[in-house]
Parts: C-alpha cells; structure tokens; sequence
C-alpha cells in the first residue's frame, strides 16, 4: 500500500515536470535579469522544455499543456492574449508531425532540430503579431531572438536530460 | 542531445484530436483578447498580483548571480575605473556649486516676479521583479500597484531620468512600458529652443524623434525632456540627448533600463494653472488712458451672436487748446530732416 502511494506520488510528480519547466522558463524569460544584455531579446526558456519533452515524452507534454505554457509566456510577458499560446501550439503541430525525424537527431543535429522549432515559432508568432497590429515588423527582433534561443538550447539540454533521466526517466515503464 | 539516451515514446495516438481543438482554442484566445483587451488586462493584473512572492522569490538568487557575474568582470577594471570616478567627482563638485549658486538666484527671481512655483512631484519607490524583452514588446513589472497610489499614465524614472510609463495597474503590481517599445509615443521638448516633437520607441536602444515642426534642425547632444502636454506627464523631466541618424533623429536615453532594479513613480497631481486676476489699473489699456472695454454678456450657445466691430482709438482729451490748427504730418526721417533740432 505504501509503495502504492509512492508510484502514485512518483507519477504524479513525473507529470508535473515538464509543465513546471515550461513554466519555470517563461519566469525565467521574463526576470529583470538578462547575460545577454538588454540589446538582445530574452532567449525562450520556455520552448526548450515543451519541445525536449515533446520529443521524448508526449505523454507528459501533450498540445494542451503547450497552450498552458504558451498562454503563461502571454500573461507575463504583457503580449496580447493567444498569440505566444498559437506559436507554442504550431510548433508542437511540427514537431509531432516529424516527431521521427527530429527523434533521430542526435549531438549537432538535435540542436539543429531545436533551432528549426525555434525557427517555426518565431515564424508564426512574427505573422500572427504582424497580422494583430494589422502592419510589417522589423524582423531583427526576431532572428535575434531566434538565433539566442538556438544557442542556449545547449547548456539548458544538458539540465533538461539530467532531471529526465532523474525524475522522470524511470517512471517511463509505468506508462 | 538527450534524445539518443531515452527511447522515444510512441504514445501520440491521441495527441492528434486535442492539438486540432487547441489550435482552434488559441484563436478564439486571440479573437477574443482583440475584442476584450480591458477583461485580459484585468486578469492579467490578477495573476501577477499572485504570482508576486514568486517573481520576487525567483528574482533574488538571480540577482545575487547576476552581481556575482558582474562583479568578476569588473576585477579587472577596477584601477581605470577608479580614476574615471576621481575625475568625474572633482568635475561634479565644480557643476554641484554652480548649481546651487543658480537655484538660489532662480529662487530669488521667481519670488521677485511672484511666480508659480513648479508642482511638488511625490514620488513612490518601487522594485522591478519582472522585465520583458521580447521582438515586438518591452515592459517592466513593479512590485507597487493600486494600493501604493500608482495609476496608469503615471512617469517611471531612475536616478537618471525617464525610463518609461505606467499602463497597467494592479493591486500591488504595476506595469511599465518602456520608451523604447514599439508602442510608446511620448511629448517631448528639444533644448534649448524647446522645439516639441513626439519620441517614439521602436524596440531599438535610441527612440525616434517621429514628429516635429517642418523644417527644425536639431543639433547633437541638445537635451530632451518632457514636454507637459496632455497633463498626463509633467513637464521638464530629463529623457536623453539627440543624436543624428542619417536624416531622422534618435534619443540617447539618460536612464539604462537594463540595469535599472529600483525606480521611482512620479505622481504628477498638477491641477490646471489660473493665471492670478488683474486689477484694473494694471491692465495696458487703462495704464495707456483708454476707456476699458465694457464686458460682454454671458450668451448661451443657441443664441446667434453679431461680430463686434474693432475697439475704436479714442485720443485723450487735449486740454486748453487756444487755436485749432490743422493736423501736421510727423516728418519723415529724410535727409532734410535733423533729429537734433525736434
């Protein structure tokens, strides 16, 4: 009985996770703290996770727990409402419909698969923004934010794969 | 990287019906917040309010890294900066008594002129917990909201100078955007000869002097400050200096938004200034000894009032004129004519 409840808390805390990264980058994103500086925008903490566990666990990161995040991403960071929880959802939309392309992916080449999600949701959050103001945006903010956000994906993999392998990694065969 | 050590999950039979219905939830959200932008800005407010001990639980180990980072770069400049900061007190000593000597003469002016002080400006100190950088936004969020008296539209300032103004407020929360945001526009005076023009962000470090007088050439390093217009903002609050791109003119902030942790809100309570009444016997007609206009009666707007013909000149009465002689033209300085002799 008791190890009943410590799979039970176990399975629980295993889906949490990935939502409590997701939204852990979002606060992150949005600290009044940046290395970078304030010339270059905030990396995207938050698309690093949803896209990780995207990949390795959908069970524990499925399209609605993307919009969650994304809508999080909106409130803080004081954008209109929907436009980075649409951006998240189009980029889960991809990378589930190359879910084996980008699972394959292994050393440069799964940093290479994160910076082509990035690229679709800067994309898509770019057209939907340009299409809200109803006017072209500079699109330097974008590539900007774009390359940051592919570069950073390295060190925050490394954590990322550690707290899998930790936490939520040997909940796997209870699924 | 990760992806080569775990076996990928096959569980995504049932991802395919929900992501359909979140995509189709994600527009409506976007419709929706189009159409009720003040309802997303309530619950916006609501949410940070929550989450406040959150962004400010998170924001001090952040802080304390963000110095420690700091400071190991600094190590190494230490010495220059040391002689930098020497130099530039001795220079501030010398401007702070010049300062002094002239606010005391600017005191004795205004009394002597009787003029209306400039407003009190109170001020509350806030600390900002949250900062976002994004392509197309960049705001701030302050730990002081409706219950510290902070109120949309309201000036935020550091030590410097203007950083940015409120927009939202919540309980205990507040919202800033800053003059760099694509969606600022803010009323500004380019010194010294206080041309008006509107700064305006553009998510680029420099704002954009968007709209001037025909014609105005600005030079560099001229000092931007608040204009006053609207009576949202008050007047004269320091901004930056201008600097030249090309054919359009940027503003070279004082304030540094980036490092920028503890601001002040300005509480601008300014009412509308009455110009003091005039007596009669200062007014420039009576003093010329003209016969003062009779006021006019209070007319109600349905009513269809005649234009007033010009004031007529009334010359004053010329006392003990013994002979009537005709008017004399006033000589033309000419040649034949000898301002000596008149």
């Amino acid at each position: 009985m008791e190890r009943l409840g410590s799979l039970w808390g176990g399975k629980f805390f295993a889906n949490l996770i990935p939502v409590l990264f997701g939204l852990l980058g979002v606060i992150i994103t949005n600290l009044p703290f940046s290395v970078l500086g304030n010339w270059i925008p905030s990396p995207m903490y938050a698309l690093m996770p949803v896209y990780y566990w995207c990949l390795v666990r959908p069970d524990l990161m499925t399209p609605g727990r993307a919009f969650l995040i994304g809508v999080a991403h909106d409130v803080i960071s004081g954008e209109p409402p929907g436009i980075w929880a649409a951006a998240f959802v189009a980029t889960y939309a991809a990378i589930d419909k190359q879910r084996d392309a980008f699972a394959g992916l292994s050393g440069l080449g799964a940093i290479l698969g994160f910076a082509t999600a990035t690229l679709v949701a800067c994309g898509v959050h770019y057209v939907i923004f340009s299409l809200y103001r109803w006017q072209l945006m500079p699109v330097t903010g974008s590539i900007k934010e774009f390359a940051v956000t592919s570069i950073l994906y390295i060190p925050v993999v490394v954590v990322l794969a550690s707290v899998h392998r930790r936490f939520v990694g040997p909940l796997r065969r209870e699924f | 990287m990760g992806n080569g050590i775990w076996r990928i999950s096959r569980a995504r039979g049932r991802a395919h019906l929900p992501l359909a219905v979140v995509g189709a939830l994600a527009v409506i959200l976007i419709l929706f917040g189009k159409a009720e932008t003040s309802l997303f800005d309530r619950a916006r407010t609501d949410v940070i309010d929550w989450m406040r001990p959150a962004l400010v639980t998170t924001r001090v180990p952040m802080e304390a890294m963000s110095r420690w980072a700091g400071s190991i770069g600094n190590i190494f400049w230490v010495y220059q900066e040391n002689l930098k900061l020497k130099e530039e007190n001795a220079r501030l000593k010398q401007w702070h008594n010049t300062a002094q000597v002239l606010t005391e003469r600017l005191q004795r002016y205004q009394l002597l002129l009787n003029a209306v002080p400039d407003p009190a400006l109170s001020t509350v100190v806030a600390r900002v917990i949250g900062r976002a950088n994004h392509p197309f936004l960049q705001t701030m969020i302050l730990d002081a909201g409706k219950a510290n008296g902070v109120k949309p539209g309201q000036a935020v300032m550091d030590q410097r100078g203007m950083i940015g103004r409120v927009y939202l407020t919540g309980e205990h929360t507040s919202w800033v955007i800053l003059l760099t945001d694509l969606n600022s526009r803010v009323p500004v005076s380019i010194e010294p000869n206080t041309d008006q023009a509107i700064m305006g962000g553009d998510n680029s470090p420099m704002p954009l002097i968007e709209t001037m007088a025909h014609g105005v050439q600005l030079k560099a390093d001229s000092q931007v400050v608040t204009s006053g217009d609207g009576d949202i903002l008050p007047a004269g609050i320091p901004i930056g200096v201008i600097v030249p791109d090309g054919r359009s003119y940027r503003v070279a902030l004082f304030a540094d938004q980036t490092t920028a942790q503890d601001v002040q809100i300005v509480d601008y309570k300014q009412k509308p200034e009455h110009p003091p009444s005039v007596a009669q016997q200062e007014l420039p007609v009576t003093a010329a000894g003209l016969a003062p206009v009779a006021p006019q009666p209070q007319v109600t707007s349905q009513q269809q009032v005649a234009p007033l013909p010009p004031p007529l000149f009334k010359p004053p009465p010329v006392q003990a004129a013994p002979q009537k002689t005709p008017v004399q033209p006033a000589p033309q300085p000419g040649a034949d004519a000898d301002p000596g002799n008149q």
